[in-house]
């Protein structure tokens, strides 16, 4: 027994042996191949380091983060570099594990000496890697890790690159729902909110919106995200039938499962929001069948079609690589690799990252989820699109600048 | 009273799926002393391949049950010949760090087969019920639960009847005495471990159309395996079927009575409860306990 409880504790220990083994290389392939562009970049690389969850819980994102930072080092590199020197990303894979990111940032930082650093994909993962750069005083951008404990900690290195906290994602969704006309307008609502650091503030969010806007909360309970049997959950929230079902949803499964769950009892709420499930493309529609999409919110940080500024020159590159349209998270790790590169280029020089951070403090950046810029703790200060499907597709619904489609589906349609 | 009922229901079904899952897992431990980590990643494997039966020729994934399971036997057998064996003699806990390995080449193979995305089989039936008054019975889970019942039967009536059942059940009683009376105790343990992984085909299959699921997913199987047949007595096929309804009735009466933020500690707080009560689990024989510890 003793033996067993000894090997137990060093199964992770092996595994990350096993994965530093075979994905120390990163695979990574630097873009300078000859393209003939002008001004080609020269000198020693600028070495930049990540881990990504390539494996394990998060590798669906995970893997999606790399494309990005991928498609950033190809086009950087096929355009003249960073400062004039090529950049060299190393992607270690941290197996989704808490963990594990914190030995890959401190190997990035101690023994691979990278120059600069990226974030990884989650709030869960982002919290312990940001506080390794914080306490190597390392400039922190990060692609998805919206969660408020992440700024609550008065990190000065940490930026987060999307539009705004998990707290105020869904920020459109409450004040469309609480400015419904009166025979519309909500009445009651159920909160289904997963233990998770970005999911869960989401949920809350819209909970404490919706409550001062007069709907009655009749559902509100905290599910593990590894749930996948959520049929014991959806018959209780139908049994109390609400008008509006908001899931604060950590993942893909999660939602699917709850939807899927949702279909099976029968129950089909008049307005129902997602917090990431129904960004993920047809990885959710093939879940709950595209049917069975129709008129369901969530709010998301990218869309293919924006006008954002560089989006088209990201869009060519990844479809040409990729063969295929990116997904969100693609595009959020881009854009984290993008404030980076506004910050470096703007200081002029990767040798005071303090430098680095005060400018993005103070400064403001273009990228192709539109201009971000933050607040003193590094969190963003702007506004997710929110979306919805229709007919098989996501529209941007709200603002309407950014919209999509002019119409709204009101109430969600019963389930097919 | 209603809602009472329909977790109950609910419950009933999905331990019925549960038991499968474990069955192969409980087999394996009880003839070999080995724990399989795999049992996870094997029956993930054969979700995918279920997927890409129903994806790709059009074969409903319960019906793909009969090509899953002689693949899922196969690749057992080969497992086994190739790294299992090895493991003779040795103890169990050297047999967690080989099947984990295989566990991680496992999910990184399937990574790169079908990408790390999630995949979910959804025939017609995937999302529909069936309702007897107040009560539903979501059909996946009826036609999951009926496919696991089948092929327990057969399990049961393979170990009670055939010649290689009882080899097998000697096997687990005791090695020396069955090589004594004339069995060849690496050929039964091949099989037996083929068989215990035959049971994934069936299992990966219900699982393609219950739930997405990416190579990833296997970690959480396993845990919840383990509880069951720590629960039921390790080595026990009736032990994992009891232990296998138990939990899953404890899960949704949990999810819906007390908070789902419970329901997936269950499984963990069984194995707590049971080693610190009856360490030999429900239906463990006395004779295992030594290696119950």
């Amino acid at each position: 027994m003793r033996r067993i409880v000894w090997l137990l504790a060093l199964l992770p220990v092996l595994a990350a042996f096993v994965v530093a083994g075979c994905g120390g290389g990163g695979g990574e392939t630097t873009g300078a191949t000859g393209g003939g562009e002008t001004g080609a970049a020269s000198g020693e690389p600028i070495k930049i380091g990540a881990s990504l969850p390539l494996t394990g819980d998060f590798s669906e994102p995970g893997v999606a983060a790399q494309q990005g930072y991928q498609i950033w080092q190809q086009l950087v590199n096929d355009s003249g570099g960073l400062l004039g020197r090529p950049v060299d990303i190393t992607v270690k894979d941290d197996q989704s594990d808490q963990n594990v990111v914190v030995t890959d940032y401190n190997a990035l930082i101690q023994q691979d000496k990278v120059d600069l650093l990226l974030g990884t994909f989650s709030s869960l993962l982002n919290l312990p890697a940001s506080a390794v750069a914080e306490r190597n005083r390392m400039l922190y951008v990060e692609p998805a890790g919206g969660s408020p404990e992440m700024f609550s900690r008065g990190f000065k290195y940490l930026f987060f690159a999307q539009q705004a906290t998990a707290e105020h994602q869904a920020d459109l969704f409450s004040q469309w729902a609480a400015g419904l006309p009166a025979d519309q307008k909500p009445k009651t609502a159920a909160y289904v909110i997963a233990d998770d650091p970005f999911g869960g503030p989401v949920a809350e969010g819209i909970q404490s919106q919706l409550e001062a806007a007069g709907v009655q909360t009749v559902y509100s309970k905290v599910y593990p995200p590894e749930t996948t049997n959520f049929d014991a959950i959806a018959a209780s929230v139908a049994a109390k039938k609400p008008d509006v079902i908001a899931q604060g949803s950590a993942g893909l499964a999660d939602g699917v499962g709850l939807d899927r769950a949702l279909i099976k009892v029968g129950y089909s709420p008049k307005q129902l929001f997602q917090a990431s499930t129904p960004s993920f493309a047809d990885q959710f529609s093939n879940g709950v069948g595209l049917e069975n999409t129709e008129g369901i919110f969530y709010a998301v940080s990218y869309h293919v079609d924006a006008p954002t500024p560089g989006n088209t020159d990201f869009l060519q590159a990844y479809r040409a690589k990729f063969n295929t349209d990116p997904p969100e998270d693609a595009a959020d790790a881009y854009a984290a690799a993008q404030v980076l590169q506004a910050a470096v280029e703007n200081v002029g020089s990767i040798d005071d990252q303090t430098a680095l951070a005060d400018w993005l403090r103070a400064n403001s950046v273009d990228t192709i989820l539109g201009t971000l810029s933050w607040d003193d703790t590094g969190a963003p200060e702007q506004a997710f699109l929110l979306a919805q499907w229709q007919s098989g597709d996501e529209e941007i619904v709200l603002p309407e600048d950014a919209a999509t489609s002019d119409t709204i589906v009101n109430p969600k349609p019963p389930w097919k | 009273m209603n809602q009472l009922v329909q977790a109950i229901i609910l419950g009933l079904l999905i331990g019925g799926v549960y038991a499968l899952l474990a069955s192969g897992l409980t087999l394996i431990f009880g003839v070999m002393d080995v724990i399989n980590v795999a049992q996870g990643a094997l029956l993930i494997l054969a979700a995918f391949l279920a997927w890409s039966l129903w994806h790709d020729a059009g074969i409903d994934p319960l019906v793909g049950v009969v090509i899953t399971t002689p693949a899922m036997f196969v690749l057992g057998f080969v497992m086994y010949k190739l790294t299992v064996q090895w493991l003779s003699g040795m103890p169990a806990s050297m047999s967690v760090l080989l099947t984990f390995a295989l566990a991680l080449v496992i999910e990184g193979a399937m990574g790169l087969a079908w990408s790390t995305t999630y995949h979910a089989a959804t025939p017609d039936y995937f999302d529909e019920s069936y309702r007897l008054g107040a009560f539903y019975f979501p059909k996946a889970q009826v036609y999951g639960c009926g496919v696991a019942v089948g092929v327990l039967a057969l399990l049961y009536l393979m170990l009670d009847h055939t010649w290689l059942g009882r080899a097998i059940r000697a096997l687990s009683e005791n090695v020396q005495s069955a090589r004594l009376v004339g069995v060849n105790v690496r050929g039964v343990a091949a099989l037996t471990f083929a068989v215990g992984v035959a049971t994934t085909g069936a299992g990966g299959s219900i699982i393609s159309v219950l739930y997405p699921f990416l190579p990833g997913s296997h970690y959480q199987w396993i845990s919840r395996l383990l509880g069951i047949i720590v629960l039921g007595g390790m080595g026990s096929l009736p032990g994992a079927v009891v232990g296998a309804l138990l939990l899953g009735v404890a899960e949704t009466m949990t999810a819906t009575y007390v908070s789902p933020r419970w329901a997936t500690a269950v499984p963990y707080m069984v194995i707590m409860i049971v080693l610190l009560a009856r360490p030999q689990g429900i239906m463990g024989g006395k004779l295992r306990e030594d290696v119950v510890v």
